[in-house]
């Protein structure tokens, strides 16, 4: 094991805290983490975020279907409907041109901070946390 | 538009920005299930999370197979995979003694950062 993969461990661990207890996804980590401390290019960042983010979901997938959480039929449902999604958003992303991605993924942080931002002040007023 | 057709909607919207970005496509899911298909906040986190799993899994092939050159690193992946693991369970058993007003702002102010760099130097 390397210096390398000893960062990335720690970088895993700080996406997973803060994905285990502020309502965000590991992804809004694991991309910029890869942009800047590996410096990879924006789609390698992305597809390997992908690969990252599958044996996340099964663990944490499958603990909220036996805790009961899971609405079935909505699963399935947006489950479908996110296979076709995915296949084009992954095609547009491949072909894209890294610098636009980026950017793109920039809008993607500045909505994730507003969310934060939004949960941080409800919590202040005693309301419930925002999505 | 019926139940099912909604649920796949918001998944179709969910995966389309997961698969563009890289991510799970929770952010756009979430509220939506809320708002539009009445779910509770914990139903929805849930359930997200579950049609998550398809969507990586759709999206992974294209970004290995579908470019020039494959754009997954599995090696770096398996790294993040052990760290996040153990940082979500340790984030679970946490949360009560984490200051999560503060963290929370602190952590946004981190993006709004990250994404204006993002933006000036791609």
């Amino acid at each position: 094991m390397s210096w390398g993969d000893a960062l990335a461990i720690v970088g895993g661990l700080v996406a997973g805290v803060i994905s285990g207890t502020m309502g965000v996804g590991g992804g809004v980590v694991f991309v910029p983490f890869m942009t800047t401390g590996y410096r990879f290019t924006q789609t390698l960042a992305q597809g390997t975020s992908l690969a990252a983010i599958v044996p996340t979901a099964v663990v944490g997938g499958f603990t909220h279907i036996r805790q009961g959480n899971v609405l079935r039929d909505a699963a399935i449902w947006m489950g479908a409907g996110g296979l076709g999604g995915a296949v084009v958003g992954a095609v547009v992303a491949v072909h894209a041109p890294s610098g636009i991605l980026a950017r793109l993924f920039a809008l993607f942080l500045f909505a994730n901070a507003f969310v934060l931002v939004r949960s941080a002040l409800a919590d202040r007023t005693g309301k419930p946390a925002a999505p | 538009m019926s139940r099912r057709q909604r649920f796949a909607t918001i998944g179709f919207l969910g995966g389309l920005m997961g698969g563009l970005l890289g991510v799970g496509g929770g952010l756009v899911m979430v509220p939506l299930q809320v708002v539009w298909a009445g779910m509770t906040q914990k139903q929805a986190n849930a359930t997200s999370l579950v049609a998550i799993i398809p969507i990586a899994i759709a999206a992974l092939p294209i970004y290995y197979f579908h470019a020039e050159r494959p754009q997954v690193d599995l090696h770096m992946a398996l790294f993040l995979v052990i760290g996040s693991v153990v940082g979500a369970y340790a984030g679970a058993r946490l949360l009560k003694l984490i200051p999560e007003r503060i963290l929370k702002m602190l952590v946004a102010a981190m993006l709004v950062l990250v994404g204006i760099k993002e933006v000036i130097a791609p």
